[in-house]
């Protein structure tokens, strides 16, 4: 018996089912992207929040909506745009004209999902609105303060291409975010599987009419647990083990990004807390009750990189934020 | 005959009565007065002189010359013009004749005018040659203070940054958690300092972190003495007991060419 092959308790092997069958569902939508759903598990598990950026096509949209249907969550999608207003989102007091009352609308923030889709094009009084609601889990809509459903959890998307008419982050904002992923490109192979399965598609009938047939269609509407064994697995996370060696070197990476000489801006405490809690939750999806140093490696760029900011000095000598802080991590014994 | 004319002129000034008149610093003029012998100028003023005379222009008078004459006094006093004239060819020529004029003070009498001012002789700093020479010498001097200093430094310096290789931290550790005495700081820098190791020991220095630490898992013998300790640092209670001493065994006699992968290279498998 090697030292990971140890038996966990039979609730651990439940959950680890559990997450295994959210994954295979959501790999019978989404091609590829096996370390885009980890993420958006670790942000479901650790009531984090998730920033996706890459270009657009890259199945964001499907994945968040599959992985919404198969634990059965409420999804909303908010596309932003510049005229959109806080109140869009967050939601409004309405005046009935029957009853001469004012009645609260909510928006569509009242959801277990939401997905903030293109966040950087909106104005940043209505990201602030968003980003409030995300920190508080809870919304002022005239007098009354409303608590957001839970789970409650924030996947937003930004295109890292197009930049005109954007509004960017700001750090204070991008550090909410447990996790920035960067979305690559399939690779040929599974570009293939994606051609080939649309091709298959066929049409939906609709009355008399017909329409083709879309990836969303696909997605079936039974899940593959509900809500309570969601919470159930959220409990679990809380469970892993986490050694003394392992918050040491946390408290190590996050140290060294303060003292780097390249970097202006090193990582808050908050990163630290993301790397343990995220590391927490990879580690029950990989089936172990424990973290070990891999699940920091993993997840150091998604947690560390968008808090850190370069020097001009690093800046103008070509360096780029991922090797910075892969000399980060190689230096990490040294 | 002319001779005469000019002196008559004068004593007609003097005759007319007081001879001119003007306060300290304000100017008078004289004009079309004929004094005898050669063309006279301004003679070289003194620092102390109390009066200043001008030439305003000079005409031909027979074989004399008219003058038109500006002064100005700087004392009250009493003062004959023609003692601040002198020959313009330098020769001693006929005597002037007095031209009396008087300078007035505006000032009451029982002012007290200022203390004459006594010469202060200036600080010896030498020529401009003994001032660039001492400049060039501080300058000199600067520049090797400059270079000795930074020497200094620069000496110093490595002293400061030496810190001890990889390999002399690794034994002192593994030494201390061989015989139970780590503290969980210690542990997690042997199990940092070994990733490491292997990182050298495989040739995975150039290759990302977390790729590296994967590829090390799956290495044959640094996999299993890597996961065996991952299991007795990270596992909420490992599932058998550890042997520390065979676990940290290779590590016990490493130098400094264990960490180079040029020099001990091991295939990853």
């Amino acid at each position: 018996m090697t030292a990971h092959q140890v038996p966990v308790s039979p609730r651990f092997v439940e959950t680890r089912e559990f997450l295994h069958q959210i994954r295979t569902r959501v790999g019978k939508v989404v091609v590829g992207q096996d370390v885009v759903v980890e993420r958006v598990l670790i942000a479901l598990l650790t009531s984090g929040h998730l920033l996706l950026q890459g270009v657009p096509g890259l199945a964001k949209t499907l994945l968040v909506a599959a992985v919404s249907k198969t634990v059965d969550l409420a999804f909303a999608r908010i596309q932003f745009t510049i005229d959109l207003l806080p109140s869009d989102i967050l939601g409004s007091e309405m005046l009935d004209q029957k009853t001469h009352e004012f009645r609260t609308h909510k928006g569509p923030v009242f959801t277990n999902l939401l997905l903030a889709d293109e966040i950087n094009r909106a104005a940043p009084k209505v990201q602030s609105a968003l980003l409030e609601a995300m920190q508080e889990r809870r919304v002022t809509i005239g007098n009354n303060n409303y608590a957001l459903p839970a789970p409650f959890l924030v996947i937003a998307t930004q295109n890292p291409v197009e930049q005109a008419g954007t509004f960017e982050l700001p750090e204070a904002q991008l550090d909410r975010f447990m996790l920035l992923h960067r979305l690559e490109y399939l690779t040929p192979t599974e570009e293939k599987e994606v051609l080939r399965r649309n091709a298959a598609l066929g049409v939906r009938r609709d009355g008399k009419g017909a329409v083709a047939r879309t990836e969303f269609d696909v997605l079936g509407d039974q899940a593959v647990g509900s809500s309570d064994r969601l919470v159930q697995a959220m409990e679990d996370v809380q469970q892993v083990h986490v050694s003394e060696a392992f918050l040491d070197h946390t408290v190590e990476i996050v140290n060294r990004t303060r003292k780097h000489p390249k970097l202006e801006l090193g990582c808050s405490p908050r990163a630290g807390i993301s790397l343990v809690k995220a590391s927490r939750a990879r580690a029950l999806i990989h089936g172990r009750d424990y973290v070990l140093p891999e699940d920091l490696f993993a997840l150091a760029e998604d947690v560390i990189l968008h808090r850190i900011r370069l020097t001009y000095e690093a800046l103008a000598e070509g360096f780029t934020g991922p090797q910075v802080l892969q000399e980060i991590l190689s230096e990490f014994a040294q | 005959m002319r001779r005469l004319a000019g002196l008559f002129l004068l004593s007609a000034l003097a005759a007319q009565g007081a001879p001119p008149e003007a306060t300290v610093g304000m100017r008078s003029r004289i004009e079309e007065l004929v004094l005898p012998g050669t063309e006279l100028v301004p003679a070289p003023a003194k620092p102390k002189d109390p009066i200043v005379v001008r030439v305003l222009a000079v005409r031909a008078h027979g074989s004399e010359f008219r003058y038109d004459l500006e002064w100005s006094g700087f004392e009250a006093g009493k003062y004959d013009l023609a003692k601040f004239l002198a020959r313009k060819d330098g020769s001693s020529g006929p005597a002037l004749p007095a031209i009396p004029v008087v300078v007035k003070s505006l000032l009451p009498k029982s002012v007290k005018e200022p203390g004459e001012l006594l010469p202060v002789a200036p600080p010896e700093l030498g020529g401009y040659r003994t001032q660039q020479i001492v400049v060039a010498v501080a300058w000199v001097v600067g520049l090797l203070a400059i270079f000795l200093v930074g020497r200094k430094r620069r000496k110093a310096a490595p002293i400061a940054a030496a810190r001890p290789t990889l390999a002399d931290r690794l034994r002192p550790i593994v030494e201390a958690v061989a015989s139970g005495r780590a503290e969980d700081t210690a542990k997690a820098e042997l199990e940092r300092l070994l990733v490491t190791f292997w990182r050298h020991r495989l040739g995975l220095r150039e290759q990302k972190a977390g790729d590296a630490i994967r590829a090390i898992r799956q290495h044959a013998e640094a996999g299993l003495l890597l996961r065996q300790l991952e299991a007795w640092l990270h596992m909420p209670s490992p599932p058998e007991k550890v042997d520390l001493q065979a676990l940290l065994a290779p590590y016990r006699n490493v130098s400094a060419e264990d960490f180079s992968e040029l020099a001990k290279p091991v295939e990853a498998t």
